[in-house]
């Protein structure tokens, strides 16, 4: 740990306990609390990682994780924080993205060829001829991607918490910290948040050798620890802002999604780095970042270093790295006049100081994996000229970069903030802010440590208004004196490599470059550069790319403007976004009995429904066709629990169905069934069901499964809309139902009821309550899989017992359970076509002949008007019945399969299956009006293009071909 | 390296030239006014070049081109649709397209990676097999393949979907292909500025003047111009536009989230769709897995994110790859999609006199791109619309003679 | 997430509510045109503006009307149809 300083005031580690690690194989030593690129610093390794495109040595940058300079992965993860990541016991660590190890990453050969890499390369070959475009592509997407994923990295599930405050502080420095008490003192709930492990922001280290402003913190930090209104989050992000204040924040354990009724963003500013040939080798970093190492993690950033500065903070940063006993070559000001006080002091110190001189380029060492020298010259701020006649090199280990600053706005701006160029301090700032949300600080433009505090009261009195409590009403801070921002710190040098964007490794030149060839707005040059495009979303190159292009045009900075910021602030795991996965499904009360029996089960939309129940080593085929026949020959028996079932109560409740569906209920007799069939506005059909009057003022409707939610919800629209006398109860999830079917039906049944179950008693389409089993139930005769079929309705949980009851007194009829394939294929046979199955989300009534279900001389049904109008229209497709020849043995035509006619698509195949009771195959298609009458004959293609014809036949199946 | 990136190297200028020209004012009249320079309108600036020698038009950009839907798509090319009009005509957009990087010198990354629409359900297994049957019927490589083949093509899917969602087989569609959608807009600018077009950025519509019946002129920040005949070609803006020659339309804007991860080495090689789970995702060049979802549930003319999506969208992905934890997500972002009622677009003639639309493209326009410019200069060249896209005419709802594209298209990127 | 105030149940989040389309007068079927039918069956008023819409509480079952601009996402009123007296503001 060479690069170790002595104890620093409130530093983040733990010198008592040392913690081992290795790094590309080699071994480290750091103390608790080290992150892995502090652990590294300390212990002399530099070369931290390596760029995206050129496979440049990279070291620490804004040790704040606003670059990816340094990604590593310890064999589980990948792509993890050097600068954030906290080193542990063991970790066996490896850079991503070399070929070969971090100090001889084979791909950094890709660096010396860039002069062929020009700005958007790859839009420029590669892809002539075409048919080398595969083998190109394969190479460049090699080469790009960080990480390597682990595809045995466990799915973990990361809890979501919700909390509501009145204020949430976003960012706790000395601007956040003190608005935070000033809300909490006037007794608001307010929650501050903030990314790091420890409150105090820059207070925390931005010192300019001077510990009082630890003090200060000290003071705050035990103040909000005395108010118990105040909730502090540390180490957790902000992800984003979202409509009416819901706040994402993000930390290890998960998200905790803030709503709060005021954010007051006090994020603070992202420093800036100069730009000047080999800016990027290790050992070159931001002002902060050397200062950021020094007193949270006790390392020097370097030996002997080079302090270049565009604003008066590298004065500060250079009193810092003194203090952490680093040796200052110079410090340079790339402004013309300096900081003349500033100066003054550390020249007392013997520090040369530079002004109106930039650094021209950093030197590297002969290994290129470091810093030896920096190459000063005079430079001309105004005018971005480096004159470089007098040019002269210091010998140094580092350099250390301040320029200026850009807002870590991106909650303002996703909340809609309006933000406008202030040029007092060379940066966006807030200048139209949505309702409820407040800027302090930095963000808002306001730098100096005093201003700021005041500035954080001020905000915090302005969101106490907006909550509708007293507070004054503080004038806006100002900021005076020098910009804290160089408003051009870009040096040019003729061979480049002076580099914006360290994520994608962008010069200067290739912002020029980007506009001759016209990429010359803000959005089009970042697309086309792809600046600000890599993980840190622009946070260290998006304010530089802003000025370069405002230069190259000739234009003032807010005339450029910024690209659209969007979540997330950071890049956020997709398993604390994922959580917990939702998948619900819903059973039925005899879920377990079938289970139990061997159900193979289908979704049917959210249900669980059981398809058909396979024998051991039974196939589908003969488990529905075995199903299907003891229906006809004795009895079956179907859970139908997951049918919509809706009662409609109400002296109203006929004219209601009469509007609603297309058939009549008014002169429906009480204990009789009707066909209901639903369309919507445009005439295409919705669903069906039937509907049961059990009482004047009270039907009991029995609809599809899949659809019952959607069409009771457009019932109790349409009742809202007319207001008829009644009332509408979804029980579908109250009632279940089963159907058993068969001639053996009616037998069975009766040994459970008392109810006179005779056909004069209990006729076909109608509907009766009685007792089956002891249970209460309504009992509907219907026909829909067999003529002589009985669907009992009961409350869901005694459904169970009348099933055992119906399956005890069956057992001597072979009473057997069918799934829902099995419904498909008797409903088939019956001759009823399915919605959803026999049906598209196009198909009218007219098309599958169902004109006997709708009573067009009612004065309003819905869909009405529109089958009006298709009447007057030619039909183009027409469902039938068919049959294929009798004996068929060739290839089984499927669902789907086409109907054709040569080129000509006439129709495709809806339903088809062999019915071993019929002994045929059978089915429904679409076909082509000409075709749709009995008798004719048509072609339907088999997956494997043969074709089958297939004859059209009177429905139903069951009575046309077996007479039943 | 390609020979042709040596003159990068060797020459002391940056020696490409710019992309299109920067005009500043438009000119007083043009033959035919485009507006919008997404993909489409650029397309169709090209063609009417390219194809009929028709040269006095203008590009109206009211932001920059390609920022609309062009630049926030997911990329994915593909034919597979439901009905044969939308199996047709998106097939000659794939044919244009696999030799477009070409046509237009400029590399597009047309990457034809395979496209499988997973169905977890047999609902969804019949609606892959109808497509098929379409498809095959058209000519268009399509099929129905079971767990085991989609295995092979994509060994690090859970194919269980972690138990919640057993896939049951994938409507496997060969062509199906990515690009870089940026590219495909400046190849067309570039392309059409070359052969005489103009194109305007910063530059709004305020206003569509017609007069008995027939389109005279349209008025912009930059100045009136005269014109006889418009393209509408707005996509989320469409009815903003169709406002101003008072036409109604069923077009209604719903936004349309995506979202993208940090870069990593390349693993998934093909492009994956799952109706049911609500996810598309492919891999883009950079590394990058580009995931999007359905459409937002309620109307507005907004880009704005919302955290259920990413919410919804992750734990989806975390059903077909549980190893995705942790994985980051960059950032997400919305394009509005023009809706219809059939998810099929709104191409043509209109009844007023010049005024042609090229709208209700709703999460279906990038892949569309090629074909729609190109028929769309037919139209307009002709003042007649092709046979490829009688079925997307405007009066078809008049008709009721809707297309049906619903099925394919609801998750179908 | 939005939050939105249903009228019966107060402020909500947005995930439990079904957005039913914009709330519109149909034409008098008996007298009006096919032409007219068909431009209220498909056609909708697009263009971006304060709509009237239709939306569901669906743990509820509530229908009710909500005043949204469909550009700014803002709504300025929700209340059942029909007693569009009722003023609720949601939260600004």
């Amino acid at each position: 740990m060479i690069f170790r300083t002595p104890k620093q005031t409130g530093e983040w580690v733990n010198r008592d306990k040392k913690i081992n690690f290795t790094f590309e194989g080699e071994a480290f030593s750091a103390f608790e609390g080290d992150t892995i690129s502090s652990a590294l610093w300390a212990a002399g390794q530099k070369v931290l990682g390596r760029s995206f495109k050129y496979h440049r040595a990279r070291g620490v940058l804004s040790f704040a994780n606003h670059d990816v300079n340094v990604l590593v992965t310890d064999g589980v993860d990948t792509n993890m924080r050097g600068d954030v990541v906290t080193v542990k016991e063991g970790m066996a660590l490896f850079a991503v993205n070399t070929k070969g190890g971090v100090k001889k990453d084979k791909n950094s050969y890709i660096d010396s060829i860039s002069p062929l890499l020009p700005v958007g390369f790859y839009y420029k070959a590669f892809h002539t001829p075409r048919r080398l475009f595969p083998l190109w592509e394969n190479v460049i997407r090699n080469a790009a991607g960080l990480g390597v994923v682990n595809f045995n990295y466990p799915r973990i599930l990361k809890r979501k918490t919700h909390s509501h405050c009145d204020v949430l502080v976003v960012g706790a420095g000395p601007t956040g910290l003190t608005a935070a008490l000033t809300a909490a003192e006037a007794g608001l709930e307010v929650t501050i948040v903030d990314e790091n492990r420890q409150l105090g922001g820059s207070l925390g280290y931005n010192r300019a050798a001077d510990s009082k402003s630890v003090t200060q913190l000290d003071g705050l930090l035990s103040k909000v620890a005395s108010l118990p209104n105040i909730k502090v989050i540390a180490s957790a992000y902000a992800a984003g802002y979202y409509p009416d204040h819901l706040i994402p924040i993000v930390g290890e354990s998960g998200i905790n999604k803030v709503r709060a009724k005021a954010v007051i963003v006090a994020s603070g500013a992202f420093e800036q780095p100069p730009v000047f040939r080999y800016n990027d080798l290790p050992g070159v970093m931001l002002g902060s970042a050397a200062q950021r190492l020094i007193y949270r993690y006790a390392v020097k950033p370097f030996n002997n270093g080079v302090v270049v500065t565009a604003n008066d903070y590298g004065y500060r940063v250079a009193l810092d790295l003194l203090q952490a006993g680093t040796k200052i070559a110079a410090l340079v000001d790339m402004r013309s006049a300096g900081n003349a006080n500033s100066a003054a002091e550390l020249v007392k110190r013997g520090i040369k100081v530079y002004a109106g001189h930039c650094v021209y380029e950093a030197l590297a060492s002969s290994d290129k994996l470091g810093v030896r020298g920096a190459v000063i010259c005079a430079y001309d701020d105004k005018q971005n000229v480096a004159l470089t006649d007098n040019k002269f090199t210091l010998e140094c280990d580092g350099i250390s970069m301040s320029a200026g600053w850009a807002p870590a706005g991106a909650l303002l701006y996703q909340a809609g903030t309006g933000m406008q160029f202030d040029y007092g301090v060379e940066q966006f700032v807030p200048s139209r802010l949505p309702n409820g949300m407040f800027a302090a600080g930095k963000v808002n433009g306001i730098f100096e440590l005093e201003q700021r505090v005041r500035d954080g009261v001020r905000a915090a009195h302005d969101a106490i208004r907006h909550l509708g409590l007293q507070a004054p009403q503080n004038q806006a801070e100002k900021h005076v004196g020098a910009s804290p921002s160089h408003p051009y710190p870009m040096v040019p040098h003729p061979k480049g490599k002076n580099f914006v964007d360290f994520d994608e490794d962008i010069q200067i030149k290739d912002f020029v470059n980007a506009a001759k060839e016209g990429f010359d707005n803000i959005e089009l040059m970042k697309r086309f550069t792809t600046v600000g495009m890599g993980p840190s979303q622009g946070k260290h190159s998006n304010m530089n790319a802003i000025r370069i292009l405002a230069k190259i045009r000739g234009l003032p900075v807010e005339k450029i403007g910024t690209t659209t910021s969007r979540p997330f602030f950071h890049p956020t795991p997709i398993g604390h976004l994922g959580g917990r996965g939702f998948h619900s499904h819903r059973l039925t009360s005899l879920h377990d009995w079938h289970q139990a029996n061997g159900a193979v089960f289908t979704d049917i939309g959210a249900w669980k429904r059981a398809a058909y129940y396979p024998a051991a080593g039974q196939s589908k085929e003969d488990a529905i066709q075995t199903e299907a026949l003891a229906v006809r020959k004795t009895a079956g028996i179907i859970d139908g629990s997951s049918f919509g079932k809706i009662e409609i109560h109400g002296p109203d409740a006929a004219l209601f169905l009469e509007r609603f569906f297309t058939g009549e209920y008014t002169d429906q007799k009480v204990g009789s069934c009707r066909y209901v069939m639903l369309l919507d506005d445009s005439g295409v059909i919705a669903d069906d069901g039937i509907a049961s009057r059990l009482a004047d003022d009270l039907f009991y409707l029995s609809i599809g499964t899949s659809n019952a939610a959607a069409v009771y919800r457009e019932m109790q629209r349409s009742q809202q809309i007319w207001q008829l006398n009644l009332g509408l109860v979804n029980v579908t999830g109250a009632f279940g139902a089963i159907n058993i079917a068969g001639p053996a039906a009616r037998e069975i049944l009766s040994t459970l009821t008392d109810f006179d179950l005779s056909f004069e008693s209990f006729p076909m389409s109608s509907v009766r309550e009685s007792q089956v089993a002891g249970v209460e139930a309504r009992m509907i005769r219907v026909a829909f899989v067999a003529d002589n079929g009985y669907e009992l309705h009961a409350p869901m949980a005694q459904i169970p017992h009348i099933w055992n009851a119906l399956m005890q007194a069956g057992k001597k009829h072979d009473l057997r359970p069918f799934g829902s394939d099995t419904q498909r294929l008797l409903r088939l046979e019956m001759g009823h076509p399915m919605p959803g199955i026999d049906t598209d989300g196009l198909t009218n009534p007219f098309e599958i002949g169902a004109e006997w279900a709708i009573k067009m001389n009612k004065p309003y049904f819905i869909g009405q008007r529109s089958l009006v109008i298709l009447a007057k229209r030619p039909l183009r497709k027409q469902l039938v019945p068919f049959v294929l020849a009798d004996n068929f043995k060739g290839e089984m035509p499927m669902d789907c399969n086409l109907v054709v006619d040569g080129r000509n698509i006439l129709g495709r195949v809806t339903s088809i299956s062999y019915s071993k009771y019929i002994d045929r195959c059978i089915g429904f298609a679409y076909v082509s009006p000409d075709k749709k009458e009995v008798g004719s004959v048509f072609q339907i293609r088999t997956d494997s293009g043969s074709l089958v014809a297939a004859t059209v036949v009177k429905s139903p199946f069951i009575k046309t071909l077996k007479g039943a | 390296m390609p020979l042709r990136l040596l003159k990068f190297a060797l020459s002391k200028e940056h020696p490409a030239p710019r992309f299109f020209k920067a005009h500043e004012t438009p000119k007083k009249s043009y033959d035919v006014v485009i507006i919008g320079g997404g993909g489409h309108g650029l397309a169709a600036a090209y063609y009417l070049a390219k194809d009929h020698g028709i040269t006095n038009v203008c590009v109206l950009e009211k932001g920059y081109i390609g920022g609309g839907n062009t630049g926030r798509n997911t990329t994915i090319v593909r034919s597979n649709y439901l009905t044969p009009e939308g199996v047709n005509f998106y097939d000659a957009s794939v044919k244009i397209y696999e030799g477009l990087s070409e046509e237009l010198d400029l590399n597009l990354f047309y990457s034809t990676r395979g496209h499988f629409t997973l169905a977890h359900t047999e609902s969804a297994m019949r609606t892959m097999r109808w497509r098929a049957e379409v498809n095959k019927h058209v000519g268009v490589e399509s099929r129905v393949v079971g767990p085991d083949e989609i295995a092979k093509a994509c060994p690090q899917l859970d194919l269980s979907c972690s138990g919640q969602a057993p896939i049951l087989g994938a409507l496997f569609h060969a062509p199906g292909s990515v690009a870089r959608h940026d590219g495909v807009a400046w190849g067309y600018a570039r392309g059409a500025d070359r052969l005489g077009a103009e194109i305007y950025q910063n530059t709004e519509v305020l206003g569509i003047d017609v007069k008995n019946g027939k389109v005279s002129g349209v008025k912009t920040n930059k100045g009136y111009i005269e014109t006889k005949q418009v393209l509408s070609a707005v996509a989320g803006f469409t009815p903003r536009i169709t406002e101003m020659v008072d036409l109604e339309t069923p077009i209604v804007i719903h936004p349309l989230q995506a979202c993208v991860t940090e870069p990593m080495k390349p693993f998934l090689d093909t492009i994956l769709v799952s109706g049911s789970l609500h996810v598309y995702v492919s891999q883009s060049s950079r590394g990058e897995l580009v995931m999007g979802s359905s459409l937002d549930p309620y109307e507005v003319h907004q880009t704005r994110s919302t955290l259920d999506f990413v919410e919804g969208l992750t734990s989806h992905m975390l059903d077909m790859f549980p190893f995705l934890s942790n994985i980051k997500v960059v950032r997400q972002w919305a394009g509005m999609a023009d809706m219809t009622p059939d998810f099929a677009p709104i191409m043509g003639k209109t009844p007023i006199e010049g005024f042609y639309i090229d709208a209700g493209w709703g999460t279906w326009g990038f892949k569309a791109t090629p074909i729609s410019g190109k028929t769309m200069a037919q139209t307009i060249a002709n003042d007649s619309a092709p046979d490829l896209i009688h079925s997307f005419r405007l009066s078809r709802f008049e008709d009721y003679e809707l297309t049906g594209e619903k099925g394919a298209a609801s998750v179908g990127h | 997430m939005k939050l939105l105030t249903c009228p019966m149940n107060g402020t909500r989040p947005l995930s439990e509510f079904i957005f039913g389309g914009e709330y519109r007068q149909a034409p008098d079927q008996d007298t009006c045109s096919d032409a007219e039918w068909a431009a209220f069956v498909h056609n909708r008023s697009g263009a971006p503006g304060d709509k009237k819409e239709w939306w569901y509480h669906s743990p509820s079952g509530t229908w009710f009307i909500a005043e949204r601009n469909t550009l700014t996402d803002v709504v300025s009123r929700t209340y059942l149809a029909g007693q569009n007296n009722t003023t609720q503001e949601e939260g600004k």
